[in-house]
């Protein structure tokens, strides 16, 4: 027996109503579903839901009382855990909103290698989210074909800057890193197989009448609960709402490539999944782009990747180890922090959950006064709540799959 | 990590002298380590890729089961907040003897970046880890080294008489 | 006598600060220089109290009053078109003026514009619930009672949200310490094994740079590792690598270095 503790067992949660077959069912913190630890208290009656309460706080690691204590620089890294799927469009998301507050212009190098992070993020992320989608409905095979596929991006992104899932790869004003020499070619090489590839797993679900019983008309979002719960990505796209940061406030190089988005006016999980496949075929279009525009900057001999701002960006390594200025310029910037100018932002991009959002409120100090993660996941959990009732308990496995919920994103 | 220190040196740190039954016993358990599914963040994220097609945990006879009372090795992978660290000890305490803990990457094994209010500094405050893990997160290829070393652990210890059980004290 | 370190802030300072350094302003536009915003706030000062106005990185801050939000943000959802609240939370002005500052996140999607509506709040005040407009604001402003304190007037579940529902204090404000309270400190002990343990288990180990006394002699013996007492005199062999025990494992393959390939391109 392991040393007494206190806890006692849980038997009083479930309760049974002889006459009205109601039934309490916590879908505990720890469940095969792996989405990570959302609590969900559920009211059955008999196999139907009557009420749904979510519970999370299970991996809240007080990240906005970090930044408090943190500077912006060191804060980056502390981003990648928040939606940790995709860490390098946390890592963006927060780089600019800083640069937008200091007003710094990042070289166009930098903006199209952030491009190309910001792409393999989000095929990475929709690839995680079919795999694990797929495994919680039961096609096995779709998590281990589409976990293969985002390990060839995992290797791409390892290539770059050296970590598989927590990337830190992008910086307050540009990139550290150029792209090694053969990333270009992989990449292209992976884009080729690419369609086959989604084809593949379109044809193992599409007219799967298994997979199309549990996904139609299960977990329908009408626009008015998508708009008043504050759904954004491919939930509200599928919604019938057509907003896409990337298209309608464009930031980085969007406004140069061209891609269409998607959108439904259904609202269901089947929706939400056509339009997470078509997505990935979309980015794949947007990476044949950006790789093109990549090699206009050789070309062009743009090779700048950071922005030139003394008083905010250290300077270029080579500078740091030659320019005596350079090197106590970096020192300072280092142990002290950069101080941004007084004022707030609030600055969203177009996560592949949704819109991801950084407040920034300065006050002059090398600390930020208060920083706000707006992640798209905290809603998407919340609105479980309204979106539950009514239907049966395998549908509450199926919807959460397809609302894709990260859980370092929802409890910071 | 906590300052308190488990015993792992029994028999004052000679080595065991196994039977032959201890051994075939041995064998069977190390070969067919059962996982329960712990991916508490991002290191389950990376515990999910090692058992996914390229680096297949399969091989090692892992299958990962959702129920405690079926695994035999519980691999706490990401970072444990205080609001979870109840449900973490009534896991463990439902998990069959004998068994074993996998800490997995900085989270789990000493609170990791998050020196905050809400999480705690190191599983093992709350339950006792056999393996310790590092990196951040580790790459699938640690977590199998990882396995391997329990593998050994497991080869080496005395099976017939039940578990010596692990104290925290 | 020690230093007087005030407790009102007790969130990391910066080491040097710079008594004659002058903190540039984020340029903040004069509201009549954007249309859409002009005629925007026209419509809310028409029929609400407007303190400040003005537009910052290309999005509209005004101030209202705290008594009036639920009905600013009302208007400006059903009349101006920001049919959406992206965000909202508090900020912890008590060191300064005793007050909180809350901020309204919208966005309209038709005019593709974003607005930032922020009201002060005194120390004890409550705030009125925008949750029968927006379902958002139901987590929201329980996250921003969790982490802040600041109570909400018609919530139909005012709880705490991130921290566990036991939980005392409030984690966001300026005088909460990062790395928690006493009780914060033993939480987990105290609800897991009881306050007996707290001895035995021992306080956190929250010095990130504690270095141990065997530190460097032990990462020095990194890859020539000895039995336990064994006297070391820094000839030691290396470790080889092995993943299994000596004799191999029945039935279980041995890695072998002649017979394995190194995959060089693994998208083949």
């Amino acid at each position: 027996m392991q040393h007494q503790n206190r806890l006692r067992p849980f038997f009083e949660n479930i309760t049974f109503d002889r006459d009205d077959n109601e039934m309490i069912l916590n879908f505990g913190p720890q469940h095969p579903s792996a989405h990570g630890q959302l609590r969900l208290m559920l009211h059955l009656q008999q196999e139907m839901i009557t009420k749904s309460h979510p519970d999370i706080g299970y991996l809240h690691r007080g990240m906005e009382k970090m930044a408090e204590n943190m500077i912006y620089n060191e804060f980056m890294p502390t981003t990648d855990r928040m939606d940790y799927i995709a860490s390098s469009s946390n890592n963006y998301g927060f780089a600019l909103a800083v640069e937008k507050l200091i007003g710094l212009e990042v070289p166009r190098r930098a903006k199209v290698i952030r491009m190309l992070l910001l792409e393999i993020n989000r095929l990475m992320s929709h690839l995680f989210w079919l795999a694990t989608t797929a495994l919680d409905i039961g096609a096995m095979t779709v998590f281990l074909f589409a976990f293969r596929e985002r390990e060839y991006l995992m290797d791409l992104i390892e290539d770059y800057c050296g970590a598989r899932l927590t990337h830190a790869a992008i910086r307050i004003g540009g990139v550290p890193l150029d792209l090694p020499d053969n990333f270009i070619a992989d990449m292209r090489r992976f884009l080729d197989k690419l369609p086959e590839n989604i084809k593949d797993y379109e044809d193992l679900l599409d007219t799967n009448r298994i997979w199309r019983m549990r996904m139609e008309g299960v977990g329908v979002i009408s626009k008015e609960m998508a708009l008043s719960w504050g759904c954004s990505g491919p939930m509200l796209r599928a919604s019938g709402v057509a907003w896409d940061i990337r298209k309608e406030e464009p930031y980085e190089l969007y406004s140069e490539v061209e891609f269409k988005v998607p959108v439904s006016d259904k609202g269901d999980n089947f929706a939400r999944y056509r339009i997470y496949m078509e997505e990935m075929r979309q980015s794949a279009h947007i990476l044949y782009q950006v790789a093109d525009m990549y090699e206009g900057t050789i070309k062009n001999n743009q090779t700048d990747l950071m922005a030139h701002a003394p008083k905010y960006i250290s300077a270029p390594k080579i500078d740091i180890m030659t320019q005596n200025y350079s090197l106590m310029q970096h020192f300072v910037l280092v142990t002290q922090g950069m101080r941004p100018p007084v004022g707030e932002v609030y600055i969203p991009t177009e996560s592949p959950k949704g819109e991801l959002g950084f407040y920034i409120n300065s006050q002059g100090g090398p600390y930020p006064y208060r920083l706000k993660l707006r992640a798209p996941s905290f809603w998407h959990t919340g609105i479980l709540t309204d979106l539950l009732p009514g239907h049966y308990i395998p549908d509450v496995v199926s919807i959460i799959g397809t609302t894709n919920i990260v859980f370092g994103e929802v409890d910071r | 990590m906590a300052q308190h220190k488990v015993n792992y040196t029994q028999n004052a740190g000679l080595p065991v002298a196994l039977t032959t039954i201890d051994k075939v016993v041995n064998w069977g358990r190390s070969n067919s380590i059962w996982a329960l599914t712990y991916g508490l963040a991002c290191c389950g994220i990376e515990m999910m890729a090692s058992g996914a097609s390229r680096y297949d945990f399969d091989r090692y006879g892992t299958i990962f089961r959702a129920s405690p009372r079926q695994a035999d090795v519980m691999i706490v992978a990401g970072t444990l907040t205080k609001k979870h660290a109840e449900f973490i000890k009534r896991l463990y305490d439902q998990m069959t003897e004998p068994r074993w803990v996998i800490s997995m990457g900085s989270c789990a094994n000493t609170g990791g970046m998050f020196n905050t209010y809400a999480t705690v500094q190191g599983v093992d405050r709350i339950i006792p880890v056999d393996l310790y893990l590092p990196g951040c997160a580790p790459r699938p290829e640690t977590l199998q080294y990882g396995v391997m070393l329990l593998q050994k652990k497991i080869r080496a210890e005395k099976a017939i008489k039940s578990q010596k059980t692990k104290r925290l004290m | 006598m020690r230093a007087y370190t005030p407790k009102d802030d007790v969130q990391a300072k910066s080491y040097y600060t710079d008594r004659f350094y002058v903190a540039p302003q984020v340029p903040k536009q004069d509201v009549s220089s954007d249309e859409i915003f002009a005629a925007d706030l026209e419509v809310i000062k028409a029929k609400f109290e407007v303190l400040e106005a003005y537009i910052q990185v290309e999005q509209m801050v005004v101030y209202i009053n705290a008594k009036d939000n639920v009905d600013v943000i009302k208007l400006v959802k059903e009349e101006l078109d920001y049919t959406q609240l992206s965000e909202m939370s508090a900020i912890d002005w008590i060191a300064k003026s005793g007050q909180f500052e809350i901020f309204y996140q919208m966005l309209s999607m038709g005019k593709r514009k974003r607005i930032r509506i922020k009201c002060f709040i005194g120390k004890d005040e409550a705030i009125n619930s925008v949750e029968k407009l927006f379902r958002c604001a139901d987590w929201s402003e329980r996250e921003m009672y969790d982490m802040f304190g600041i109570e909400v007037n018609n919530h139909p579940f005012l709880k705490r949200i991130l921290m566990p529902y036991d939980w005392e204090g409030y984690p966001l404000l300026k005088t909460y310490p990062l790395e928690g309270d006493e009780f914060a400190a033993w939480y987990e002990v105290d609800k897991i094994f009881g306050k007996e343990a707290r001895d035995i288990i021992g306080p956190e180990i929250r010095d990130t740079a504690r270095v141990d006394r065997y530190d460097s002699e032990r990462f020095g013996r990194l890859g020539h590792e000895v039995p336990k007492g064994t006297k070391i005199t820094g000839n030691e062999p290396k470790t080889p690598l092995a993943y299994q025990e000596e004799g191999g494992v029945f039935l279980i393959d041995r890695f072998d270095e002649e017979k394995s390939v190194i995959i060089t391109d693994r998208n083949r």
